[in-house]
């Protein structure tokens, strides 16, 4: 093997590795299956578990919110599928929700969550095309769960808990 | 048989060596966390890049490096720029072997740093010839990693023993205390160690006397003196 190519093998070699390690001390990895995560999203190739996904809609649909959270969660370790963002924020949404008031804790968790989904959008703009949905639009959802967190005199009024649940 | 040797001196030196070097730059900083066994990174703090200048200066001095050899406007560009890059990467692992045997925070942290600091500024002004040097670094090194794995995580640990409650008496007021880590954490400090040893000991001129470092330079026949050693 000539000279120059060990010369060249060893430079590249040593710049892939010297790059991937400031990558790993820039992401901060947890465990090795978030290295793995991590990889896949750099390397383009990152797709959630559309299994764990459809199983999270079902529960959803059955209004079990934290179990489809966690499906969810399952689905998208790495937080970076807009799309699963958007329901996980939803699954808040729902749980949060209340006639007379809504948890703060949980409509904070949910205002976090589509956040990430509208960042992660191309453009910053998310449409979801689901029946069983009455809000569809990320940014919609943003606005219902920033409201719900805010006081305001319109908090008492008892026609309130005529209000109806998106 | 020649060009056998030649070859593996060649990849030791622009392959294993920078690999060995960035390992230790990748573990030095990796930590576990005692209750989620989670990885922690930690970067190199400031004192450690100090502390890592101070031992690249000692290095230059003893002839474990030898700048006009390494990078020559003869040689060819490629090979200035490998050398570079393991130089590079010897600066940063040694930071990074500082930082695995520094306790994180506290005063502990500080006193440390003082005492490395204290040590590599001392030698800047002592006569070391580069396996002087290296068995100085062992022995810097392994102390330190005794002090630290072994002692102080006793006193971080949850069971308070003796050492810990006389520490605590003796540093009553000052905070000691500092984040628990998980044993592993231990065991990858001890590897990053050893193979930064080893990568020193790819480096440094051979044991049998004469000066030509066993896989460096092997290119270049001009023989190089060690600076005369002399007993402290």
């Amino acid at each position: 093997m000539p000279r120059k190519l060990i010369e060249v093998i060893g430079l590249i070699w040593t710049i892939v590795y010297a790059v991937a390690i400031i990558w790993v001390y820039a992401t901060e990895p947890r465990t090795l299956r978030e290295v793995a995560t991590n990889t896949q999203i750099a390397a383009g190739v990152y797709e959630i578990n559309q299994e764990k996904f459809n199983n999270g809609l079902e529960l959803f649909r059955r209004d079990q919110f934290r179990a489809a959270r966690d499906e969810w969660a399952g689905a998208d370790p790495a937080q970076k599928d807009a799309r699963t963002q958007f329901y996980i924020a939803y699954a808040f949404y729902r749980e949060g929700w209340g006639r007379t008031y809504s948890d703060d804790a949980l409509f904070k968790e949910g205002t976090a969550a589509v956040t990430r989904s509208i960042s992660l959008a191309p453009n910053g703009s998310l449409s979801v095309d689901d029946p069983n949905l009455q809000i569809h639009t990320a940014a919609e959802l943003k606005v219902e769960l920033e409201e719900g967190t805010e006081r305001s005199w319109s908090d008492l009024n008892p026609l309130g808990v005529f209000r109806k649940r998106k | 048989m020649k060009d056998y040797a030649e070859r593996n001196r060649l990849v030791l030196h622009f392959i294993v060596l920078p690999s060995l070097l960035l390992t230790v730059v990748l573990l030095g900083g990796l930590r576990v966390d005692a209750d989620t066994r989670q990885f922690v990174f930690l970067p190199p703090p400031l004192v450690t890049l100090l502390l890592a200048a101070l031992l690249s200066s000692l290095f230059l001095r003893a002839g474990t490096i030898d700048l006009h050899r390494w990078l020559a406007i003869d040689q060819p560009l490629l090979t200035n720029l490998a050398r570079l890059l393991t130089l590079l990467a010897l600066f940063f692992a040694s930071a990074q072997a500082f930082n695995s045997v520094l306790p994180e925070s506290g005063l502990l942290h500080w006193m440390f740093s003082f005492f490395f600091l204290w040590t590599l500024w001392t030698n800047q002004f002592s006569a070391f010839d580069a396996r002087r040097l290296l068995r100085s670094l062992i022995v810097l090194f392994a102390t330190a990693f005794v002090l630290k794995h072994l002692l102080v995580s006793s006193l971080y640990g949850g069971d308070k023993g003796w050492l810990s409650r006389l520490a605590g008496s003796l540093l009553q007021g000052a905070s000691i205390s500092g984040p628990g880590f998980a044993p592993s954490t231990g065991y990858i400090s001890f590897v990053a160690l050893a193979l930064y040893v080893c990568a020193l000991l790819m480096m440094s001129p051979s044991a049998e006397g004469h000066t030509k470092s066993p896989m460096l330079n092997a290119d270049l026949d001009v023989p190089k003196e060690l600076p005369a050693t002399s007993e402290q």
